[in-house]
């Protein structure tokens, strides 16, 4: 039986595409197009591995992600991060509080502030980040290092 | 002066001595014929008694009632002197001996009255002056004080440290050694002899060592009591620093702005590739599968990425050029009404309550109506967006409400937006203007608000955004009634 993947993405064509490099890849691919409806799926589906996208409506990847993380049911279930901002994740990780940032940059501001929330939350961190433009074969390649085929 | 008054008295004794001693000797030789050696004798004794006691008479009369008076008046007059020599040598301690009772004694005491009130206005006067030099000496900023004649006269400790100078090198130069360009110097003096004063000349001045300071020099005249110029006054702020730190942060600020747009266009770009890359993928998996249904839809995606540029183009173009508005009297329900038409399905097939709440008889605006129109949508669109993204829970339905009022004193139509959606923090609030500020990682370019924001600003209007987060956003356009003409 194909292991199943997850995306929850509330852009359709992201989920569309990775659906297809998912299925080329021998996995079950399933879709949801925001944070509810990916938990409701989580736990419908049971999948082997979730994609989320880190800005989505109703529930934010990232309040997902702890959701799950607290949960003793899903707090191993591996996890893929699909941001505009993975090429700095360190970089924003080592930043303080009051490190200067300007106000346009929201998003990263923003992940900072996130990935400063789950060390404090003694959350570990998701299981690999991919930053956009995505190359839905590179995804799947580590998706298959991550949990196999 | 005693001396000379001494012999003048001696000499005037012995004169006298001598006339009673002529006088005598005539008298004698007149009588001598006549009388008899005993009686002549006797009569000589008569007259050298007589004329000694004349003499003696006339001795202690000249020296009790003549010689001594003026003695102690020249003696008093010399002492008075004295003193006034001691007053003028800045002796203000000096006082003379106030004991005797008579007119001196008065003269004495006035004298002491006087030099004690010298001394108190010479010790005022002091005391003044330490002060106003101490002012001058403590102050930071660059005093300098000029004799008509361009020379220096006074150097303050904020010119030492300055400029670099000692005051002993410096008094007596011409001031326009210090300036880094001395017609800048001829500038601030014509200015100062049509204005009286000078204030905030912003000029150089050149340092000892050759460094240029910027400084703000502010000049006035120095006048004496009749009113003649006897010199100017200058006073100067070092602003090197603080120019410095100005070109700086125009430096930054531009580096700043530069580096908003680059990460703006990047954060979008990134998405609109991202369908691109994602399409292009679906297109090579449908040519290698020969499956027509997979091409077709991955060019769909990648149509709608290339289209996701192109608009970000056109908007990024819409906010830099220079808008010219077309103003005229509208009647904006109908252009509310417009708005209520498109948004309604679209509302409907995403689930939000969307109502239109416009009072019948709305006041007609001076504005450009496609404008208004457009920023209308954005706002509308985005109330849109905060519904979808919240999570609503007890029973709580997405709704937005689109309305239009005059405020109370009748001068601007206010145009609300009202929605329950997710809000903003305080943070998102202050930026949502600024250009590829977004929140939203896909849709929109970042440039929505900041277009409408621009739009809104050239109808003199203004925005006011009440949000709290999870509870919803009222965002108002208030709009001049009569146009920009009256603000």
């Amino acid at each position: 039986m194909a292991k199943k993947v997850l995306v929850v993405d509330d852009d359709v064509n992201t989920v569309r595409f990775l659906s297809v490099a998912l299925e080329e890849g021998g996995y079950e691919p399933l879709g949801a197009y925001d944070g509810k409806e990916g938990m409701e799926k989580i736990k419908s589906e049971n999948p082997d591995l979730v994609i989320l996208d880190v800005m989505m409506p109703k529930k934010s990847g990232f309040v997902l992600f702890k959701q799950l993380r607290k949960d003793e049911n899903y707090k191993d279930l591996p996890v893929v991060m699909l941001t505009g901002v993975a090429d700095s994740l360190d970089e924003l990780d080592a930043q303080s509080d009051d490190t200067f940032e300007r106000p346009y940059d929201a998003l990263r501001e923003k992940f900072r502030k996130i990935i400063k929330e789950m060390k404090e939350d003694a959350l570990v961190k998701p299981d690999l980040f991919i930053d956009k433009p995505i190359d839905p074969e590179e995804v799947v390649e580590k998706i298959k290092q991550l949990i196999g085929t | 002066m005693i001396k000379r008054n001494q012999i003048f008295w001696k000499l005037s004794a012995a004169f006298i001595c001598t006339i009673l001693l002529v006088l005598a000797a005539e008298i004698l030789l007149g009588k001598i014929n006549s009388l008899s050696s005993g009686r002549y004798l006797q009569i000589s004794l008569i007259i050298t008694i007589a004329v000694l006691l004349g003499s003696a008479s006339a001795w202690f009369f000249v020296k009790y009632f003549i010689q001594h008076p003026t003695s102690k008046l020249s003696n008093e007059m010399n002492k008075l002197a004295d003193g006034m020599n001691k007053l003028a040598d800045k002796e203000f301690d000096f006082r003379l001996d106030e004991n005797e009772k008579d007119d001196f004694g008065m003269l004495a005491s006035s004298f002491n009255d006087m030099a004690e009130m010298l001394s108190l206005s010479q010790s005022e006067l002091e005391k003044t002056r330490d002060y106003l030099q101490g002012i001058l000496e403590s102050s930071g900023d660059i005093i300098i004080t000029v004799f008509p004649s361009g020379k220096i006269r006074t150097f303050n400790k904020g010119a030492e440290n300055a400029l670099g100078y000692r005051r002993v090198d410096i008094i007596g130069e011409p001031i326009e050694i210090l300036f880094a360009d001395p017609h800048e110097r001829d500038a601030a003096i014509e200015k100062l002899t049509q204005t009286d004063n000078v204030v905030n000349f912003e000029t150089r001045f050149l340092t000892k060592s050759g460094e240029i300071r910027d400084v703000l020099l502010s000049i006035s005249q120095i006048r004496n009591s009749t009113g003649a110029i006897i010199g100017t006054i200058g006073i100067s702020k070092d602003i090197t620093r603080v120019s410095r730190l100005q070109v700086q942060l125009v430096q930054s600020q531009r580096l700043a702005a530069i580096g908003e747009v680059f990460t703006g266009v990047q954060h979008s770009l990134k998405n609109m590739l991202n369908a691109c890359k994602g399409g292009a993928y679906m297109v090579r998996i449908g040519l290698k599968k020969d499956d027509r249904s997979m091409f077709e839809e991955g060019w769909e995606i990648v149509s709608e990425g290339i289209s996701s540029m192109t608009n970000m183009s056109t908007d990024m173009l819409k906010y830099v050029r220079e808008w010219k508005p077309n103003f005229e009297r509208v009647e904006l329900d109908n252009t509310l009404a417009e708005i209520d038409r498109v948004i309604k399905q679209t509302a409907k097939d995403k689930g939000v309550n969307f109502q239109l709440n416009v009072p019948p008889e709305l006041p007609s605006v001076i504005c450009d109506a496609r404008m208004i129109h457009t920023a209308v949508m954005d706002i509308v669109s985005n109330a849109m967006d905060a519904c979808l993204w919240k999570e609503y829970t007890d029973g709580e339905l997405p709704e937005l409400i689109l309305g239009a009022y005059p405020d109370d004193d009748g001068q601007n139509l206010v145009i609300e937006v009202k929605d329950n959606g997710c809000g903003m923090t305080e943070e998102v609030k202050k930026n949502i203007f600024a250009p590829f500020f977004s929140t939203k990682s896909k849709s929109g370019t970042g440039l929505g608000l900041a277009i409408t924001s621009r739009m809104i600003g050239i109808h003199n209007g203004k925005f006011d955004v009440d949000s709290e987060p999870d509870k919803g956003t009222i965002f108002r356009i208030v709009l001049p009634i009569d146009g920009t003409d009256k603000h």
